[in-house]
């Protein structure tokens, strides 16, 4: 009576063929019945928001939004060109592969260097994977909120600190050139501890045997990084990787809290881009048509990275 | 057996779930008993405004038993205008919202602002009786094509917020406030401490951030003898103006000339830090951070005119009460009833007193409480004798798109990246991009 039981039912119902096409086909459907039933919640939720939702976006792309005095028009794709000439959607573009790169590789490496150091349990290494694991734990905005405080220009904790070493003291969020990669040291130092807990994971399942016979063998602490653990630890990166991309595009919150894509779009993101044209500039049509292409990149990406997967290890 | 039992368990779910639904949908029409409305409010300076306003709303709850208003607060001036959009676009309207006053024309544009005038007439008066209580500069906010769609509530004029002892420390008269660019530069140059290279006090800082930095653009071109926008007309800027260039090369000029202005663009908060802290010895800040700087200085400060370069002039900044569009009318009239004693003298000088905003109704100031305030802190003056010579805050179709269209460039220059004039040239061409659904619209047909 267990719930995973209805899954095998078909096979069951398959070796009866006494019964007839039709009453086999009943019978079928009255035995996954309550599996449908019990999915429907999920079904119709899913339905609403996720796919319903990316329909609506598919039909407003081909309008143009109403003004006050000129009505809602079939534009077809001109709403596409319009973003791709954007020079402030091309920028938001260029920022989140910059973005996406830049965390990315620095916080999917500490989280290694954090794992390895701490993959063997006592007493101060939980205390120190519970330290390093707490920024997953507080919420974006409210980290935002106190890296605020912190960037302050001259009063803030950082030019207090680094501000005595450096001839000019740089403000952190209020420069162009700067203010990016002010935002990307938040993004890693959250994300860091949160991939170490996939390389933790990951680690365990490195068999105890292997490494006991190469360390018997005489290979050095380097060797069997370089040829047991890395190896083991492949299906662990390509997942690692595929979140921390899908993070870069998802996650705003700090864009938000912090710079609102300024100064001068400098922090302008692919999603604040999106969210701007739909609630700063009213443009529906805009908003959804940049919806739709970053849709497309990111599910591009995802297939992508999980045929890769698939191809080097026969599953994930 | 087995699997009509499990069928009747997936049919309870699923009827549970319906049931669910059903009810939820079904509670409200059977609800009676006082109006509920909600009141959108935004924080948009320092301090503990948000207490203020729980005490505020309680009472009038405690007074009017018939009305429940609930304050909703919706965090900046430019989140406010968002959530009051999706609000409506949603078809649940908030029944009241503060609003920052120069997102009223945008708004009445777009057919989302209930026009007061109805109301106003119900009540028996007039139009020119109701708006008269209030000082005559607020007046260009809340009333578009001579009909009313504001109240004004909480209002602002920029100030020049000056660290006495500092001022004193270097032989500088506090009493004595510059009044001019020129006296202000000089001021700001001897309020400047250096150790080598290295600035360990600015001489003045003046806040860039999203929506204050197109404030504080719009009041360095008014003393300039310029404008910001058309007032009559909500489809044209004047960035691209000798005036506003004026007010921008001066700008440059204190960071990149005078060095007395730290670079790059800082938001409110970190400038008026930076004065707390003694790390800026002036600052250009809302009078609506006046109570804050009142709660947290720790030395002398006197607070004055912005100085003029041609002309003394400020823009009206804070915000008017405003009720959305697509009310049901119990909710509209609670709402007016709300908003009538929010602006009520009692009441606005009580919540004056408690931001540091100045009160827009003039009877405010007749008040004994309001009286005995200013006679012990006499700061609270000066915003309110500004008035003679405040104008209309900056309000164009799409307001906050325009406004950052000169904010993106101005930040380039504040970052030594761009000269002023192409910065303002390059503003000039985005706003009027933004501007020209709605000039197709109203007058021309651009090419």
């Amino acid at each position: 009576m267990s719930l995973a039981e209805p899954a095998t039912l078909p096979v069951a119902t398959s070796a009866a063929p006494r019964l007839d096409v039709p009453k086999r086909l009943v019978a079928r459907f009255k035995a996954s019945l309550p599996a449908y039933l019990l999915l429907l919640p999920s079904l119709v939720f899913l339905a609403l928001f996720t796919y319903g939702a990316m329909g609506r976006v598919l039909i407003d792309a081909l309008y143009q939004r109403a003004t006050p005095k000129a009505p809602v028009r079939f534009v077809g794709l001109d709403n596409i060109a319009a973003v791709l000439a954007d020079p402030a959607f091309t920028g938001a573009v260029v920022n989140n592969l910059i973005y996406a790169v830049g965390t990315a590789i620095p916080s999917i490496g500490l989280a290694l260097l954090f794992a390895l150091t701490l993959s063997r349990t006592h007493a101060v290494s939980s205390a120190l994977r519970a330290a390093l694991f707490l920024p997953v734990l507080i919420p974006m905005v409210a980290a935002s909120a106190l890296f605020m405080f912190i960037f302050l220009p001259n009063v803030g904790l950082l030019d207090y600190y680094i501000g005595r070493l450096l001839p000019v003291l740089p403000n952190w969020l209020g420069d162009p050139d700067i203010a990016l990669y002010a935002i990307m040291i938040i993004t890693i130092w959250k994300n860091a501890g949160y991939y170490m807990l996939f390389f933790l994971a990951g680690l365990q399942a490195v068999p105890e045997d292997v490494m006991e016979a190469a360390h018997l063998d005489g290979a050095g602490p380097y060797q069997r990084l370089r040829n047991i653990i890395l190896p083991e630890l492949k299906p662990t990166f390509l997942f690692v990787i595929v979140i921390a991309i899908l993070n870069a595009v998802t996650q705003v919150d700090h864009v938000f809290v912090m710079t609102q894509g300024g100064p001068s779009n400098s922090t302008n993101l692919v999603l604040f881009y999106i969210y701007q044209q739909a609630v700063e500039h009213y443009d529906v049509g805009k908003a959804s048509a940049a919806t739709l292409l970053t849709l497309a990149a990111l599910m591009g990406l995802t297939a992508l990275s999980f045929r890769t997967m698939a191809n080097r290890e026969g599953g994930p | 057996m087995l699997f009509s039992r499990r069928l009747m368990f997936g049919l309870a779910m699923a009827s549970s779930l319906a049931a669910t639904l059903a009810g939820a949908l079904a509670v409200p029409a059977m609800a009676e008993g006082p109006t509920e409305i909600d009141l959108f409010f935004p924080v948009p300076v320092d301090g503990k405004l948000a207490r203020d306003m729980g005490t505020l709303i309680k009472e009038f709850n405690d007074g009017h038993p018939d009305i429940k208003a609930t304050a909703v607060y919706t965090g900046s001036y430019d989140d406010t205008l968002i959530k009051t959009r999706a609000a409506i676009k949603a078809g649940k309207p908030p029944s009241a919202v503060i609003m920052s006053a120069n997102f009223l024309l945008d708004m009445q544009i777009e057919n989302e602002l209930t026009n007061l005038d109805a109301l106003i007439k119900a009540d028996g008066t007039t139009k020119e009786q109701f708006l008269g209580q209030f000082f005559p500069a607020l007046q260009g906010n809340a009333v578009i094509n001579r009909s009313v769609y504001g109240v004004p509530f909480h209002n602002s004029t920029p100030l020049l917020y000056i660290n006495a002892d500092k001022a004193k420390e270097v032989g500088l008269d506090p009493s004595k406030p510059p009044q001019t660019w020129a006296e202000l530069t000089d001021w700001a140059k001897k309020l400047t401490k250096r150790e080598g290279d290295k600035v360990t006090q600015w001489g003045i800082a003046i806040p860039c951030a999203y929506d204050y930095c197109g404030w504080m653009m719009e009041t360095l071109t008014m003393s300039n003898g310029g404008r910001y926008y058309n007032e009559e007309f909500g489809g044209e800027v004047y960035y691209d103006t000798p005036s506003m260039l004026g007010a921008l090369t001066w700008w440059n000029d204190l960071v990149y000339k005078h060095k007395v202005h730290a670079p790059g663009a800082t938001p409110g908060p970190a400038v008026s830090t930076s004065f707390i802290s003694g790390n800026a010895a002036m600052m250009m800040l809302s009078t609506g951070s006046l109570t804050y700087v009142r709660d947290n200085a720790k030395f002398n400060y006197k607070v004055a005119f912005i100085p003029r370069n041609v002309r003394n002039a400020v823009p009206i900044g804070g915000a008017s009460l405003i009720i959305p569009a697509g009310l049901e009318a119990g909710k509209q009239k609670a709402a007016w009833t709300l908003i009538k004693w929010m602006t009520s003298p009692e009441k606005s000088a009580w919540w004056s007193r408690a931001t540091g905003y100045f009160a827009p109704n003039m009877a405010a100031y007749k008040t004994p409480e309001m009286v005995d305030f200013l006679n012990k802190n006499p700061d609270a003056k000066t915003a309110v004798e500004q008035l003679d010579v405040a104008k209309p805050w900056f309000a164009t179709y799409k307001t906050v798109p325009v406004r950052k269209n000169l904010e993106d460039e101005v930040m380039l220059v504040l970052n030594g990246k761009k000269q002023p004039k192409e910065a303002l040239v390059a503003a000039q061409k985005a706003a009027d991009e933004t501007l020209k659904p709605y000039n197709a619209d109203t007058s021309l047909k651009l090419p």
